[in-house]
């Protein structure tokens, strides 16, 4: 499968913060901390596009302790699928 | 019932895994101070390391050898002894990190970090062994492992699973050997230079301010542990020695 647009990365982290009771803002400039998506929650998000992908997306854990804001995830997982 | 044995004598001739640089390379110094002879290897040869052979050119014996090439590595041993001696001690140093969540590690580099921290030390540990009982010897193996084999700490599963494993094994070989070769481990707790690689100022802060002895591991702190199992008569047999300033008590 093609790889997945920012719009539908963004509806799945949607889908992950809602399965919590959270909402996703609607700014990108959100901060991560302030909305509760906390790094396990990214490897969620990480594994629902893995399975839509049908391939896995490794990465080492420093690229992932400077994704700070919504929109960081959103280019974290972006640039993944393009590696 | 056997005659007891009596202390093993100090080292001779070191051979030291990942000799080219950091903690390697330091303790490849320490043990030429000490008077011994030394064989080194690791994938790349680096400039400090050539030095080094270059000021010892009778009691250094350097090569570029992957530690997971068993042939090279058995290779290097005969012709390591041919040059300095018998070999009588280990130190198993070299060594792969990890920095990633379990679930996030490709089954690849989880292979590549067995074959290098667990799989490759027992090999080099073999054919040491070997090499020390076909000449009637006797010696002195030091695995260095980590912390992090005692305690969990994200990101480092396959690291720690290999590290425990050589934990595991020291105190096993160390019963096989039956006073003919100690066995032991170095655990460092995480050197200063790499926490502060991955952590912030204040992560780094709090995490000196709850070790004990209020500083975090350097280098330098494990010498003197690895130098005393290679040449003093401890008894120490079978052991893990956590250096960590007390962080994991």
């Amino acid at each position: 499968m093609s790889a997945l647009s920012r719009d539908q990365l963004r509806t799945m982290m949607g889908d992950v913060l809602e399965a919590q009771g959270k909402t996703i803002p609607s700014s990108d400039d959100s901060p991560l901390d302030e909305i509760g998506f906390r790094s396990l929650d990214f490897s969620e998000l990480a594994l629902r596009v893995e399975d839509e992908l049908g391939s896995e997306l490794n990465f080492d854990a420093p690229g992932l302790r400077a994704i700070e804001t919504v929109g960081d995830v959103l280019e974290f997982l972006e640039q993944l699928q393009l590696a | 019932m056997s005659e007891p044995l009596g202390p093993i004598p100090a080292a001779t001739c070191v051979l030291v895994s990942g000799g080219s640089r950091g903690l390697g390379l330091a303790l490849v110094t320490d043990a030429l101070a000490r008077g011994a002879n030394v064989a080194t290897f690791a994938r790349t040869v680096t400039p400090e390391l050539k030095e080094l052979a270059l000021q010892h050119p009778t009691s250094l014996h350097v090569g570029s050898v992957d530690v997971t090439d068993t042939a090279g590595l058995t290779a290097f041993i005969r012709e390591s002894a041919a040059k300095l001696g018998p070999i009588d001690a280990l130190v198993n140093n070299a060594a792969i990190g990890q920095d990633s969540l379990h679930i996030h590690t490709s089954p690849e580099q989880i292979a590549a970090l067995v074959a290098t921290n667990l799989t490759a030390p027992l090999l080099l540990t073999r054919a040491v062994l070997r090499h020390i009982m076909a000449r009637g010897g006797r010696g002195r193996i030091v695995m260095v492992t980590s912390v992090c084999a005692q305690r969990g700490y994200s990101g480092l599963v396959a690291y720690s699973a290999t590290k425990g494993g050589l934990d595991s094994a020291v105190r096993t070989l160390a019963r096989e050997m039956h006073g003919r070769v100690l066995i032991n481990s170095v655990a460092p707790g995480f050197f200063a230079s790499e926490m502060s690689s991955v952590l912030g100022p204040d992560q780094l802060e709090t995490i000196t301010r709850r070790t004990p002895s209020g500083r975090l591991v350097e280098p330098e702190n494990i010498l003197p542990v690895v130098r005393s199992l290679l040449f003093e008569d401890t008894n120490f047999n079978g052991q893990v020695l956590t250096v960590d300033g007390g962080s994991s008590i």
